[in-house]
């Protein structure tokens, strides 16, 4: 069978199922009792295995198996959760995660059998089967347990041979076998294996299942007999036989089939009544979906949940190639491009077409809530909520408690803010870094803790909220906070500056220091962070993200950590200015205020110029002259100045006049042309000219 | 040079511009388009050879001098200045300004021959080889190496 194509739908599934076990593990880690979330991680665990079978990766499908068992054990009160099945239970999931990584890159599973976790969780069920063994006097199905956990791989084998058993009935053809039984039929499984070098598979199969049709009848077949005509099978495939003849007989019919390798079956068990076991591998009987078969209380409920969780319950979402949303955004641009050119064509026209004016404005004022909402509504199709960022986070945490020998618990509130998909794929690793940061180095050890009277436990939260413009994530904690002293002092020896400049150094920019290429201050460097690779690259990459990100702390107290996005990356609303005979605009998420100053107000502080308003001291910045532009009217008494923000820090960047304020289109300026970070991006204007679109940030 | 050579056939056709004096040839299977000299808007602290960006219908596209590349005075807009547009992969492409463009020629492979001109000399290490036309000598540009970065920096 071809399976390539669902390779994608494969990958996205089985991520959404490991995140589901990772996070369901957590919950059961701390309420072993209970019975709702051990029956979803073995739907999520049922779900995987059958998933990986399909798609022909023998290795997880193994694991997930095994794992599976051990559910099992738990959900049927066989097993008590530990702390240490826990550990071996996130180490299966680390296990499945590589494959799934291999898989996707290279479209194999690869080579690593994971023996040693999955001997482990055998040992667990082997010694878990035995105290049941001993308490409770040999139950009916408890022998099954104890031989399934003693001959694992013998199971195994088996159980891949004989494939049918796997293969769950569906009620009409449950009927069909009672009906037959009735008349004294016998029901018979069979996994049938056609020769590798079979060249007409198909018509292999089909001369086994007419020779079956002489003597009986087919009540099922897996896959279909579709499928089967079709060869959308590989080498073997399972089919259910009602007959009057022996089990011998049948056998043989098919094994006299040429090309066929070989066939593994027997009497099928008894749909409605107890266990009756003739042919069929004794181990079996412990494998889920035979046991299922035969325990006719449980069949309705358990059939049920295991068939239908491949789809997901709780998760609405439609999966929209990320390709296809930036094509609807191109067309959104070029139609606000158009609309744009309507109203420089209204702005230019003279009063001999005034008397048509009035129905033009209409319009345009139309396309104009019409381009607006559109945007708005594509934007949103691109927005992601942060929660498939975050939600790995908590399992890091635990992880990182046992390794650090810390208490820590990890607070997040805001998951459901939405970023920009292309901000969320980039967002994953900074946050962990922070993150990381706060568990090693924020939090004090748990003496520390005790002798600062604060609770054992240490706190780390995620908060993430939405603020105009900004989407605003704080990581933080409640440990130390940074020592500003011992900040400084390292940089002093360390010689990023000297002792005069670290005097001159207010504690904010003592603590910007750190966010400099190699500028750790752990003392030691440990597995977790402390090599002096992190906040340096977090700050690069919120950077280059159109985002900042700055530090509150306290000594004694914690720190926090507030990165600030923007929400949108490809339209804005910016403020046209223009500088000499060119025109750039400015975000306008940036601008707070637009002053009319005379050249009296200018200061000079250090040298620098300065402006004083509203109690704020803020900077000059001659914009003319950063971007060299020719003839800015430099003397003039009025000038304007554009007061923009970045977090706390200001700046009054001066310009020659202000157009207006205009939707815009960001387009990147080429791979080829170098352009300064001072400049993000270009826009087309209404009568096709091109404004440089500044980044206001940099200037701050 | 094998950068330049198509698959199909021994035959290739160039696009002969001229640039002061000399002439030059471009693979056509790199020309995207070809437009008449328009408005460019300045990019302040980009390399001093780019003139700044046009918009390409709707899309913004660096533009170049070839002349200012090459180290030749500076262009002198006429009404014969063109802007090549250079399109090496998807997403990227660049305008080459250029005093002129003649004629697109269709040269041989005997009638290409490679340069042996000294690699150091200024230009020379953007040319790939010599083509012989009518009685006159083209020479063929490595496009890939004269609108790229790197070779700029070298020169420095």
């Amino acid at each position: 069978m071809d399976v390539s194509q669902y390779l994608e739908i494969f990958i996205d599934e089985t991520k959404e199922h490991l995140q589901n076990l990772s996070e369901l593990l957590l919950v059961i880690e701390k309420e072993p009792e209970d019975k709702a979330t051990i029956n979803e991680i073995f739907r999520a665990a049922h779900s995987l295995k059958g998933m990986a079978g399909t798609m022909g990766f023998k290795r997880m499908q193994n694991l997930t198996h095994n794992m599976e068992n051990v559910f099992s054990e738990i959900r049927n009160d066989k097993m008590k959760i530990t702390a240490s099945l826990v550990d071996t239970l996130f180490q299966c999931l680390d296990a499945l995660e590589t494959y799934l990584a291999n898989i996707q890159e290279t479209s194999d599973e690869g080579t690593d059998d994971n023996e040693p976790i999955i001997k482990l969780l055998n040992e667990f069920l082997a010694t878990e089967g035995e105290v049941k063994n001993n308490a409770a006097e040999a139950a009916a199905p408890a022998p099954d347990k104890a031989e399934s956990s003693a001959a694992p791989a013998a199971e195994a084998v088996s159980n891949e041979l004989a494939k049918y058993t796997n293969i769950p009935l569906a009620d009409f053809e449950k009927h069909a076998i009672n009906e037959a039984r009735k008349k004294g039929m016998k029901a018979y499984g069979f996994t049938v294996y056609l020769d590798p070098n079979c060249i007409l598979k198909a018509a292999r199969a089909f001369l086994v299942f007419k020779g079956i049709e002489e003597v009986g009848e087919v009540i099922k077949s897996d896959p279909s007999t579709q499928d089967i005509e079709d060869e959308k099978f590989e080498l073997d495939f399972s089919v259910f036989v009602v007959s009057n003849e022996s089990y011998e007989k049948v056998l043989n019919i098919i094994k006299n089939v040429s090309e066929i390798k070989d066939a593994v079956g027997g009497e099928l068990p008894e749909v409605h009544e107890e266990q009756k076991n003739e042919v069929v591998h004794e181990t079996q009987r412990a494998s889920s979906d035979t046991h299922k078969e035969s325990t006719p209380a449980k069949t309705d409920d358990k059939k049920a949940a295991p068939a239908k969780a491949g789809k997901p319950v709780a998760n609405r979402s439609v999966r929209v190639d990320i390709d296809k949303l930036d094509v609807l955004m191109n067309l959104v641009s070029e139609l606000i491009i158009a609309k744009n050119g309507l109203v420089s064509i209204n702005n230019s026209s003279d009063d001999a077409v005034a008397a048509g004016r009035q129905n033009f404005n209409e319009q345009i004022e139309y396309l104009e809530s019409v381009t607006t909402s559109l945007h708005e509504s594509v934007m949103n199709v691109r927005m992601v909520p942060i929660e498939t960022v975050v939600n790995r986070f908590p399992r890091m945490i635990r992880d990182l408690s046992k390794k650090l020998g810390k208490k820590m618990e990890l607070y997040m509130t805001g998951e459901e803010t939405e970023l920009d998909r292309t901000v969320i794929d980039e967002i994953g690793d900074p946050l962990m870094h922070l993150l990381r940061n706060s568990a090693d180095h924020g939090l004090e050890t748990a003496e520390v803790r005790a002798q600062r009277g604060k609770p054992e436990v240490g706190s780390i939260f995620l908060n993430a909220y939405q603020d105009g413009n900004n989407v605003v994530i704080e990581v933080g904690d409640d440990g130390n906070g940074i020592d500003v002293e011992k900040v400084r002092n390292k940089a002093i020896e360390k010689g990023t500056i000297t002792a005069e400049q670290a005097e001159a150094m207010t504690d904010k920019d003592i603590i910007d220091l750190l966010f400099r290429p190699s500028f750790s201050t752990a003392e030691k460097i440990s597995d977790v962070s402390g090599r002096g690779v992190g906040l340096d690259v977090v700050k690069s990459k919120i950077e280059a993200l159109g985002g900042d990100v700055e530090v509150k702390t306290k000594l004694g107290e914690g720190s926090t950590f507030i990165v600030r996005l923007p929400l949108t990356l490809a339209i804005i609303q910016a403020l046209m200015v223009k500088l000499g005979d060119e025109q750039y605009a400015i975000s306008l998420g940036s601008i707070e205020t637009l002053e009319d100053i005379t050249k009296d107000d200018i200061k000079f502080v250090n040298s620098k110029e300065v402006i004083h308003l509203r109690d704020m001291v803020i900077p000059i910045i001659r914009l003319g002259k950063l971007l060299d532009v020719e003839s800015t009217e430099e003397d003039k008494d009025n000038m304007t100045v554009v007061i923009v923000r970045k977090g706390d820090k200001r700046a009054g960047i001066v310009v020659d006049s202000l157009i207006g304020q205009m939707e815009i289109v960001i387009k990147s300026l080429g791979s080829y042309i170098n352009v300064n970070k001072m400049i993000s991006g270009a826009t087309i204007l209404g009568d096709g000219d091109i404004a440089l679109i500044i980044d206001a940030n940099t200037l701050v | 040079m094998d950068t330049l050579t198509t698959s199909q056939s021994t035959a290739r056709q160039f696009i002969v511009i001229k640039l002061g004096n000399e002439q030059y040839g471009i693979s056509i299977n790199y020309i995207d388009n070809i437009v008449r000299m328009q408005k460019i808007t300045r990019v302040p602290k980009a390399q001093p050879y780019f003139r700044g960006v046009i918009n390409l219908r709707g899309e913004v596209v660096p533009v170049m001098s070839l002349r200012l590349k090459f180290g030749l005075p500076a262009d002198e807009i006429t009404d014969k200045t063109r802007i090549i547009i250079i399109k090496l992969e998807q997403q990227s492409k660049v305008g080459l300004m250029v005093d002129q463009v003649n004629e697109v020629v269709t040269l041989s492979d005997e009638s290409i021959e490679k340069s042996n001109i000294d690699a150091n000399n200024g230009m020379a290490g953007y040319i790939s080889a010599i083509g012989k036309s009518k009685g006159e000598l083209i020479s063929l540009l490595n496009i890939q190496l004269a609108i790229s970065d790197k070779e700029q920096t070298k020169e420095e």
